[in-house]
Formats: structure tokens, C-alpha cells, sequence
């Protein structure tokens, strides 16, 4: 069954009972809360997931609450609990929806240890992985979600995984988080994408996520060998520029952006080896996403 | 069968891993991963050739934490190798304890598990000198406040704890296994005397089986906080069976004698007790009643076993939370209790409640703008 299936209040009565099983690409996860906010988001982006029987296996286990402090009668607070356990500070209440991507997010960040995870968005194209890795800023969701409503299938946003013994690519094709500028740039750019009611004053601004193309959940759990990996860099006017990365840089690129690099020591070193063996890398910067979307498309069709 | 359960048996009997359903995997999983038991169910499961029975993302958990303990277990070895050729050669060897000496001596509960980090026991009068002789390798404390500096130094049966500045790891250098100040006092030199060599070319020592065992009692049961449990209860009842099957009555003869003259005994009754009862380690009845009419044995109160049995349980797969909660608050106290005399005991916890600066949590507590 979906969750569009389940209806708006059959997602709620699963959300505040026992939980709802939701399957995003390789993961289950379980989801608790009766914040009438996270049941919103959870219908709005994930209408064509899967949703699993209650005796079913989940991967992680995550729960919205308000916090069992005084402060919630004056000052209404939420707490996200993986394995019942409080893993961030609290935040405002009318933030449990994008806290509740943030810990989804760091569940496979902190407890995936049979792949490498890379922090970086991945889509694949004509059977072949791109790689975008990043830290936050650089534009890396803005050119993701674009790429996805523009003939590239959207693998992952956040959490790129790769298997240790082949340097297959997968994710968890779930939402793709956009921030303040990036919001609208993405309405105006891609006239079908869906996007949710953002979220404001967060910690990073405006949040606000798009619900992944219903072709990129059907095919989650398709993987793909890498071909590509871009580091992305988005300047304000700057020129559309895509220029060669040599291996040893694309491979110190990647370790910075490996969650468990160090606790996979040598098995990590040989994956992000093999990766660098496979793919090509460069270096990307853009301002213009029309253009951008063309070197992409060259780059697919090998004339780049 | 809950995720606690579930995991006790699966401790227990491995090969009852193969009759879990998914739900009962779920549950489960969320308490091994709590107690740090991925890696070590891995293992297990192999051994006991379960598997490939288990479904395809359980096996995947697993075998990934099986990889970082394997990692981890590397770079721990790494770490000994340098200590036991570097300056501390000026010294007589100390023994190694813990998970350090579990690894070297390749016990079976080693593999799988998380060592964090590295133990070292010496003499009392020579503790101080190996702190000195480590600082030239990298090796430097963290706790610089006069009261931390003097609550180890005076109070506790080890130094503050030391920090690799390269690499992080945390070394610890004891010189007993119980604190000064607490109830009972161990005498260091008996567990140093009958110190066994570890396999060559290690020039670290390591306890004898009966030491070791009751250093495994000890590290749990005089704690205040019972978070990793169930992870030290194993170590109880893995080395417990490994030592009485390869050494027969004379391990628990051993065992039985050396609680006596380290006045342990009443702690290894409650640990033999909860080790029974909940990963059902085969005591012969005779080691019970041999610790029961030991001078310092001491019946086990009914509220006792209730909180050793209610403590012993995860947060992530409780099914009574509430009653799990109260029991890790009362061993709390127990163990402070146990830790320090009253007088001294209301100081340092008035001092920690209103004197001490509050420690961070902002690293405890990752910010979540980084997964998003």
C-alpha cells in the first residue's frame, strides 16, 4: 500500500499508534508523532511511497514529541528520538516537519555501516550515476532538483550509498531540501515540481522540500554504477563552468564528504578508490540553472 | 518475544536468532545497537551458522558493525603495538585490561566488539611516572580543574583519563580496579601477582580467568550507570564459560577463592544472579552457595534483583518504560551509594550539581542543519 492510499486520516491514526512503516529506497523507516504537521508533510511528499504492515521489519526507529518539560506550556517545543533516545536539541514546534528529514537523514548517517555514505546528492541517467557531493551552501539540492525534473532520475538529495565491493550507487529517494532563495528559483525553474509549505526562522533560514518524482520512488531501489562525480559550487553572476578534477583531489573531495570514513578504514579507502577509478570528476560552478541543465545533458551524452 | 528478550536469547542461544520474526528483528536490532551487540550478534550468528537465515537488512546491520569493530579492533592494535615498544619499556609491564586484553588474548568475546578505549593497570607508586613517560608520546589529560584533578587523584582507582593529541584515542591508567573511597577495598597487588603473560611478542600482561572475571563484575556492578549493560553482563558470562570449560571446577574453586580474598563476593552474586537469569550462564550451584557462605557474601535483596533485572533492559526496546527508568535511577544511587562514603558522597555530588562548571553537551547533541 501507499500512503496516498492511506488517506489523510488513516496516515494519522498509523502516525500516533504504532507507527508508520515508511520504505524509502533500500530503508524502512518507523515514524511516530501525533504532530499534526509531520502527518502533513509525510502526505504531501511521500504520496507514492510504500507503506509496510506493522509486524514488517524497519531500519530506524524515529519519534516526534513535545519534550516533557515545563517549557512546553509557554513555549511549545519539539524532540526527535531515534531508538527512544533524544538525539538533537529541541526546536520549535512548527519546525517537527524538517526535523523530522534531519533525523531521518541522520539515522542513515550514523547508523548505515555496510556502505560507504557519502553526504552528496546522486541521480542517475541512461543506467549511469552522477554524484554531486557537498557541504551545505553550495548549491548541491538546488542543481539536484532541477537535474530531477529535467530527464535525470533523483536517487538521493542527501545520502548518496555505495557498496563497498562494487561502487554501486544508490539512495533512499526521498524529498530534496531547499532553502531560502532556492525555494522560489526551483517553483519558477520547474513548472511540475511539488513543493511544500516552507517552514521559516529555522536554523537555516526558509525550509521548505520537494516531493520526489514518482518514477524516482518506484525505481529507488534500482542501483546504478557511478560515472560521474561534480563537485558543485553555485557564485552569484558566476559563469557556467565545468573543468577536470584530478583523481587524487576527487578522492580527498569525497573522504570529506564521507560520514563513515573513518569507521570503515580501509574498506572506505578502497570503495572511494574504486569510485575515483570509475568515474570522471570535475569541478562545477554555475549561477544560470538553464545552462547548467545543458552541461549536464552534454555531459549524459558524452559530449563533454 | 520483546526486543530485550529477543536479544538475551540471542546472547544466550545464537542460534535461536534463526526463529525471529521481523518485528522481533526491529525491536531487536534498536537494542543491540543501543548496547553497541550489532557486531557481536554477527559473529555469533555466523559461528552458531544462522546466517543465512537471517533476511537480507538484518544480515546487512550486522555485518556493517561486524566491519567498524573489525576496523576498530585494527587501529586499537595498532595503538598497543606503539605503547608496548615505546617508552613504557622503562617500566615493569603493566596488564592490560578489558577489551585491550580481550583482543590480544583473542577471548570469544572479542570479536564483534567495540573497544573504545585502553586500559592499563600498574602499581600504585608507579602510575604517576607512566603518566609522565606518556606525555612524551602525545598522551595528555583532559581535566584540568583542581576539583577533577584531586576527585581522581585521591578519590578514584585511576588517573584522569589521557587523550591521544593526534589520534583521540583515551587511555586510562589505573592502579586498582575499585575506587579508594569505595565500600570494600581490593588489594592491587594480588590481581598484579597472579598476572598472566599475554601470547608474545606482547610485553603486556593481562589478569588471571578468576580476576578477570570479577574485573568484568566489578566494572558493572559498582557503576552508576547502566547504559551498556547488557554489553558488560556478556563479558561476564562469555569469559565465565570460556575459563570453566577449558578449565573446569578449578576456574570456579578459583573464582570462588579469589572473590573471597578480594571481598567481592557479594557483587559476583548479583552478577552470577542477573548473568543466569538473563543470558542463562550455566553456574554450577555450588559456586552460588560457595559465595552465599563467603565472609563478605550477602543475600540480594528483592528490590535489588527487580532493579539489576529492570536496569539490565534497553531504552529502545523496553516495553515498560517507566519501571526501566526508576531502576536505572536506583542503581544510580546504588552505585554512588557504593562509590563514596556519606559525607564525602554529599560534597562531590553538591559540588557537581552547583559548583562544577556545566560540561557541553553541544557535541553530545549533534545539530541537525547538518543533515539537512
Amino acid at each position: 500500500m501507499r500512503v496516498s492510499e492511506l488517506g489523510h486520516a488513516g496516515l494519522r491514526r498509523r502516525l500516533s499508534a504504532d507507527g508508520l512503516l515508511l520504505a524509502t529506497g533500500p530503508f524502512v523507516t518507523r515514524i511516530r508523532s501525533r504532530i499534526p504537521s509531520v502527518a502533513e508533510g509525510i502526505n504531501s511528499l511521500y504520496p507514492d511511497c510504500e507503506v509496510h504492515n506493522a509486524d514488517s521489519f524497519y531500519d530506524f526507529d524515529c519519534e516526534l514529541r513535545p519534550p516533557r518539560s515545563l517549557r512546553r506550556f509557554y513555549r511549545p517545543q519539539v524532540v526527535f528520538l531515534s531508538d527512544q533516545r533524544v538525539v538533537f536539541k529541541p526546536l520549535p514546534r512548527h519546525q517537527a516537519y524538517p526535523m523530522l528529514e534531519w533525523g531521518m537523514n541522520w539515522c542513515i548517517a550514523s547508523h548505515v555501516q555496510n556502505r560507504l555514505v557519502l553526504h552528496a546528492a546522486a541521480l542517475e541517467r541512461n543506467g549511469r550515476a552522477l554524484i554531486l557531493p557537498a557541504p551545505p551552501g553550495s548549491g548541491k539540492s538546488t542543481l539536484c532538483a532541477a537535474l530531477a525534473s529535467h530527464g535525470w532520475r533523483l536517487m538521493t538529495d542527501e545520502s548518496v550509498l555505495v557498496a563497498l565491493d562494487t561502487a554501486e550507487i544508490s539512495g533512499p529517494a526521498r524529498p530534496i531540501s531547499l532553502k531560502n532563495a532556492s525555494i522560489n528559483v526551483i517553483r519558477d525553474f520547474c513548472s511540475e515540481a511539488n513543493v511544500n509549505t516552507p517552514v521559516h526562522d529555522t536554523l537555516k533560514g526558509t525550509v521548505a522540500h520537494m516531493r520526489p518524482p514518482r518514477d524516482a520512488v518506484e525505481r529507488a531501489r534500482q542501483r546504478a554504477p557511478p560515472a560521474w562525480v561534480v563537485f558543485p559550487r553555485f557564485r552569484p553572476g558566476a559563469d557556467t563552468r565545468l573543468i577536470d578534477r584530478a583523481p587524487g583531489e576527487a578522492f580527498m573531495g569525497l573522504v570529506a564528504n564521507a560520514f563513515n570514513y573513518a569507521a570503515l578504514g580501509g574498506r572506505a579507502f578502497h570503495a572511494i578508490g574504486d569510485l575515483v577509478d570509475r568515474t570522471r570528476a570535475f569541478d562545477f560552478t554555475y549561477s544560470r540553472l538553464d545552462e547548467a541543465m545543458a552541461t549536464f545533458e552534454a555531459l549524459a551524452d558524452g559530449r563533454q | 518475544m520483546d526486543g530485550n528478550s529477543a536479544l538475551g536469547l540471542a546472547l544466550a542461544r545464537p542460534e535461536s536468532m534463526a526463529e525471529r520474526n521481523d518485528a522481533e528483528w526491529a525491536a531487536m536490532l534498536g537494542a543491540a545497537r543501543e548496547t553497541s551487540l550489532q557486531g557481536t550478534l554477527w559473529h555469533s550468528a555466523r559461528a552458531a551458522g544462522v546466517l543465512d537465515r537471517l533476511c537480507e537488512p538484518v544480515a546487512a546491520h550486522l555485518e556493517g558493525a561486524a566491519m567498524v569493530a573489525q576496523r576498530r579492533a585494527e587501529a586499537l592494535h595498532w595503538e598497543l603495538e606503539g605503547l608496548d615498544r615505546g617508552l613504557l619499556t622503562r617500566m615493569q609491564p603493566p596488564v592490560l585490561l578489558k577489551g585491550a586484553a580481550y583482543a590480544l588474548a583473542g577471548l570469544p568475546n572479542a570479536p564483534g566488539r567495540m573497544a573504545n578505549d585502553i586500559d592499563l593497570l600498574f602499581p600504585r607508586a608507579q602510575v604517576e611516572r607512566a603518566e609522565a613517560l606518556l606525555f612524551f608520546e602525545g598522551w595528555t589529560g583532559a581535566h584540568h580543574n583542581a576539583y577533577d584533578q584531586r576527585y581522581y587523584r585521591e578519590w578514584m582507582h585511576e588517573l584522569p583519563p589521557l587523550t591521544h593529541r593526534q589520534r583521540g584515542t583515551t587511555l586510562d591508567l589505573h592502579h586498582n580496579i575499585l575506587p579508594e573511597t569505595f565500600r570494600v577495598r581490593t588489594d592491587p597487588e594480588r590481581l598484579r601477582e597472579h598476572s598472566v603473560a599475554l601470547p608474545g611478542p606482547w610485553r603486556f600482561r593481562m589478569l588471571a580467568p578468576a580476576h578477570m572475571v570479577l574485573h568484568a563484575i566489578v566494572h558493572l556492578f559498582s557503576e552508576t550507570d547502566w547504559d551498556r549493560g547488557l554489553r558488560d553482563l556478556y563479558d561476564i558470562h562469555m569469559l565465565a564459560g570460556h575459563f570453566a570449560e577449558r578449565e573446569g571446577e578449578a576456574f570456579w574453586q578459583a573464582f570462588v577463592a579469589e572473590a573471597q580474598a578480594l571481598e567481592l563476593a557479594w557483587l559476583a552474586q548479583r552478577a552470577l544472579w542477573l548473568s543466569r537469569r538473563v543470558l542463562l550462564t550455566p553456574v554450577p550451584n555450588a559456586v552460588i552457595q560457595g559465595l552465599e557462605q563467603a565472609r563478605t557474601g550477602r543475600p540480594i535483596s528483592p528490590w535489588a534483583r527487580w532493579a539489576f533485572r529492570h536496569g539490565i533492559r534497553t531504552r529502545a526496546a523496553s516495553v515498560t518504560p517507566w519501571r526501566d527508568a526508576t531502576a536505572r535511577g536506583l542503581l544510580f544511587l546504588r552505585g554512588h551509594w557504593l562509590k563514596m562514603p556519606p559525607g564525602l558522597l554529599a560534597r562531590h555530588l553538591f559540588y557537581k550539581a552547583f559548583l562544577a562548571e556545566k560540561e557541553d553537551d553541544g557535541d553530545v547533541r549533534p545539530e541537525p542543519e547538518r543533515h539537512g
